[in-house]
């Protein structure tokens, strides 16, 4: 398996003098589903969004399929970006929109400047389109708009628009800070289920250690801008975890102690 | 005699004391400096209230030949005021898109385009149609061309702070799936934008069909109209011509009103 994207000694300062990145280096294979953990402020968001430079890095390099990320201006960015999934904390849908036309922007990239402004997709790309949607359970919404749908199903709406782009790594940055627990639960079940079916890498910010911990195949731990674990969920022990948030694992946990033992014994 | 128990701090009294004696100061030195005092309009009264009652009062209905006329007038206004709104508006929404640095591609810009928006707007469209009217000569195109300078400079601003209120996330999304900047405009910014801009539109077109009438003195419709009346000294007719402002005025508000807020919904 080839990596698809490269961190090479990438950081970030912004104007304000916050160093939100610090010589950061990992690498991502095909496949992974990569979870980002770390307290707010721990430049979580800043990771993603150097990935396709929709924010600009400082220093070092992000190799993604073997081309320089910040080397890329103008057409080829956008080249760059439309292979790249990204799913928002708060859906990001144009909420005037129908779900379908929301669907249909994952294919902006590949249009014709003139074809885009109007929205004049394909017939193969609205069929690909009213299939996903059928796929993600959200076949009788296609018509309805965007801002008519429950948080989960905007959701699952900003999941489809990203698949649509074809992508071959797939950003998501706190997919389920937003929603109940429940469809928290269905939408991690779905990034994991379409990810894997289409063999897309998926990167993941999380604020929720106990989601990671079961859905990833690979946790890195961020603090202060500096990745301090990088390895699969099962060697991720106490003593790191309180190493990235600053606080033992219990000041982590809401609710009682006696789920967490039994947390700490499987991941132990 | 017990002391009384305050019921605002002491030092917020204060403060309203002294802004009460700034207020009657600054309207003392004010009478002083334009040598005008509400006293006087006591004093002639008499004369005020002859003006008020033997040449404005009974408003008159001018001559039964010129009613259509004066019709005529009052369809041109709300013409003028409409074409001359919705060229502005269209010409606003695009510089507007300049004009925010969250949404404009040279951001840096972006105050450039809002200054000049707000030096345009700070001058009144009367002092635009004086302006004009040297080289444009009397008539609706100059009413046209300044109303349409001072409502585009207004919705610049307007439709700026829309596209600022409405959120930029889906301008975000848009970006990150490699759409270009005329994409994320017509995709995302006016499909969620577009009902504030109508609102803000239709503002405008109420302002307009008010500003419309004092621009006409010098550009024609009902506004040119009222001041020929006053000019021969038929205040009886211009008070009748007043109230026809008024009443078209307040039918437009009451329909613009009742559209913006079903847009806003």
């Amino acid at each position: 398996m080839k990596p698809i994207l490269k961190f090479d000694n990438v950081s970030k300062h912004y104007p304000n003098g916050v160093h939100a990145l610090k010589d950061v280096s990992f690498e991502v294979r095909e496949g992974e589903f990569v979870s980002v953990i770390g307290p707010s402020g721990s430049g979580k968001s800043t990771l993603l969004r150097a990935i396709n430079r929709l924010i600009p890095i400082s220093g070092g390099t992000v190799w993604l399929d073997g081309q320089a990320v910040s080397a890329l201006r103008g057409r080829s960015l956008r080249q760059l970006r439309r292979r790249v999934g990204m799913i928002f904390q708060n859906y990001n849908l144009v909420y005037s929109l129908s779900v379908l036309q929301n669907v249909l922007h994952g294919r902006l990239g590949y249009m014709g400047g003139v074809k885009g402004i109007f929205g004049l997709y394909s017939e193969e790309d609205k069929q690909g389109g009213l299939d996903l949607l059928e796929e993600l359970g959200l076949a009788d919404f296609a018509y309805n708009r965007a801002s008519d749908l429950s948080g989960g199903q905007k959701q699952r709406v900003g999941i489809a628009r990203a698949i649509m782009q074809g992508p071959k790594l797939l950003l998501c940055d706190e997919p389920i800070a937003s929603l109940d627990p429940s469809s928290a639960k269905t939408i991690m079940d779905l990034l994991r289920y379409m990810t894997r079916r289409r063999n897309i890498a998926c990167i993941v910010n999380l604020h929720q250690l106990d989601v990671a911990l079961k859905y990833s195949t690979r946790i890195i731990g961020l603090s202060k801008g500096e990745i301090v674990f990088d390895g699969p969920p099962e060697q991720l022990d106490d003593a790191t975890i309180e190493r990235i948030y600053g606080t033992s694992r219990e000041n982590l946990m809401m609710g009682g102690n006696r789920d967490d033992q039994t947390d700490t014994a499987d991941c132990a | 005699m017990t002391k009384r128990i305050p019921l605002i701090a002491r030092d917020l009294k204060q403060l309203y004391t002294g802004f009460l004696i700034a207020a009657v100061a600054l309207f003392i030195v004010c009478s002083f400096l334009t040598e005008f005092n509400v006293m006087t309009l006591i004093a002639n009264g008499d004369a005020f209230w002859e003006f008020i009652t033997q040449d404005f009062l009974p408003p008159a209905l001018p001559k039964a030949s010129r009613i259509p006329g004066v019709l005529d007038s009052v369809v041109v206004t709300l013409a003028l005021a409409m074409s001359s709104t919705t060229i502005a508006a269209i010409l606003a929404f695009f510089v507007s898109l300049f004009g925010s640095e969250k949404v404009s591609p040279f951001p840096r810009f972006a105050k450039v385009v809002r200054g000049f928006a707000t030096f345009l707007r700070n001058i009144p469209a009367l002092v635009w149609a004086f302006i004009l009217f040297s080289s444009l000569g009397i008539g609706t195109g100059v009413g046209f061309v300044a109303l349409c300078i001072t409502s585009f400079a207004f919705m610049v601003r307007a439709f700026v702070e829309t596209m600022e209120d409405v959120s930029q996330d889906c301008v975000e999304s848009l970006q990150a799936v490699g759409a270009t900047f005329p994409q994320r405009v017509s995709q995302a910014i006016l499909p969620s934008c577009l009902s504030g801009f109508l609102s803000w539109y239709l503002y405008c077109l109420e302002v307009n069909i008010r500003a419309s009438t004092i621009v006409g003195m010098v550009g024609g419709g009902v506004g040119l109209t009222l001041f020929s009346y006053i000019k021969s000294f038929r205040y009886d007719i211009a008070l009748s011509i007043i109230l026809l402002i008024a009443a078209m005025v307040i039918v437009v508000d009451q329909i613009t009103g009742k559209l913006r807020k079903e847009l806003l919904k």
